[in-house]
């Protein structure tokens, strides 16, 4: 009995992994059907480093709207995100790893959720 | 939860700090909680109309992070005798202040906007204040665009003059639209020729209204008194029968819906 219940305990562990790498390729898969949509040429190619009122300016109309967002509530995930955009999730997650690869936001995982965030110490 | 208020203009000496002014203690008259905040740095002004002495702190330590919002706050609301609350945070006038803020790099920037934005916590959250009014510095500024993008409502202060109307079509396509701000233009200082007659006045607003996208919320005529008053004393505490107060207390309405 107690070999099952170490048996049950790992598969529910094993399941768990895999569902938190499935979300993970979910996400790198959003991020990428996003740089296609927009196409690079709509990102500009000397990026400033700071996420200050003149790079949101600059920055691609659905870009800004997220970044606006996450300035906003300082730390969220992408489902606070399009709380407020009244976008779908799956549109911000791409959107918000879009601004991570460019450098604007940093990512961190806290469990099953990922945060996203203004560095404002980089 | 309350609104945050920017007002704005392309070009300097439109009338914003009046208009602020006296917007705040309007709403503060008719019994709301008011903090008004001096954004123009580079020409501060609201000290020269609260005439606070000693100040420890001023709205440059608070966007430092030298200190919490709370110390730079002064409570007008005795002087003023309204039935609501004002309070102000006023703008270091030191030229040594005004060097400082104006050299500061786009990483404080970034900062200072995260500033800004926590006040919508800090204050309309836990100190329940109805309106935050940002008196801000003309054109594309950092700081003015800081208070933009964190204000629910611009009010853009615009003149007749052509470079003033034609700036301020200009930002209301460059700045305003881009931050899908509400927002509402104010015509300030219109010569009383153009509002002589009730005929004169809808040939006025038709030619406003078609030259600007934007919602026209208020035509505050150029009163000779109110320029007189120099900025001495708050005109529509002053003055409660006068034409200007009502203008003001109408678009005080206005934006309380808008």
């Amino acid at each position: 009995m107690a070999a099952y219940r170490r048996l049950e305990g790992r598969s529910t562990q094993l399941l768990e992994k895999i569902r938190e790498n499935l979300e993970l390729l979910n996400e790198k898969i959003d991020v990428m059907i996003e740089i296609q949509k927009h196409g690079q040429r709509e990102i500009p190619e000397d990026l400033p480093e700071a996420l200050d009122v003149m790079t949101l300016l600059s920055l691609p109309d659905h870009l800004r709207k997220t970044a606006v967002t996450l300035c906003k509530l300082e730390k969220a995930t992408a489902d606070e995100v399009s709380d407020q955009t009244k976008r779908a999730r799956a549109v911000e997650s791409g959107y918000l790893n879009q601004l991570v690869v460019m450098g604007y936001l940093k990512k961190e995982r806290h469990g099953r959720k990922a945060y996203f965030f203004v560095d404002k110490e980089a | 939860m309350g609104k945050i208020i920017a007002v704005h203009s392309y070009k300097g000496g439109t009338g914003k700090t009046s208009l602020s002014v006296n917007l705040a203690a309007t709403y503060a008259r008719k019994g709301k909680k008011v903090c008004l905040m001096d954004l123009d740095f580079r020409a501060p002004s609201l000290h020269a109309i609260f005439k606070q002495q000693g100040l420890d702190y001023w709205l440059n330590d608070y966007l430092n992070g030298i200190c919490e919002i709370d110390k730079v706050l002064v409570d007008a609301t005795n002087d003023h005798g309204n039935d609501g609350k004002l309070v102000v945070a006023l703008a270091n006038p030191s030229t040594e202040a005004i060097r400082d803020m104006t050299a500061k790099d786009r990483k404080w920037e970034m900062k200072a906007l995260g500033r800004l934005l926590s006040l919508r916590s800090s204050l309309l959250g836990d100190g329940n204040f109805d309106y935050i009014i940002f008196d801000t510095s003309p054109g594309l500024q950092y700081s003015s665009i800081n208070a933009i993008v964190t204000a629910d409502v611009v009010l853009v202060v615009t003149s007749l003059d052509a470079s003033d109307i034609n700036g301020s079509q200009r930002m209301t396509g460059e700045l305003y639209d881009l931050f899908e701000k509400k927002t509402g233009i104010l015509v300030n200082k219109v010569i009383a020729d153009y509002l002589s007659s009730e005929k004169e006045q809808k040939k006025f607003d038709k030619y406003i209204k078609s030259i600007h996208k934007l919602p026209v919320l208020a035509t505050i005529p150029c009163f000779c008194e109110v320029l007189r008053a120099a900025g001495d004393f708050i005109f529509t505490e002053e003055k409660p029968d006068h034409p200007f107060t009502e203008t003001i207390e109408n678009l005080a309405a206005k934006v309380e819906k808008f």
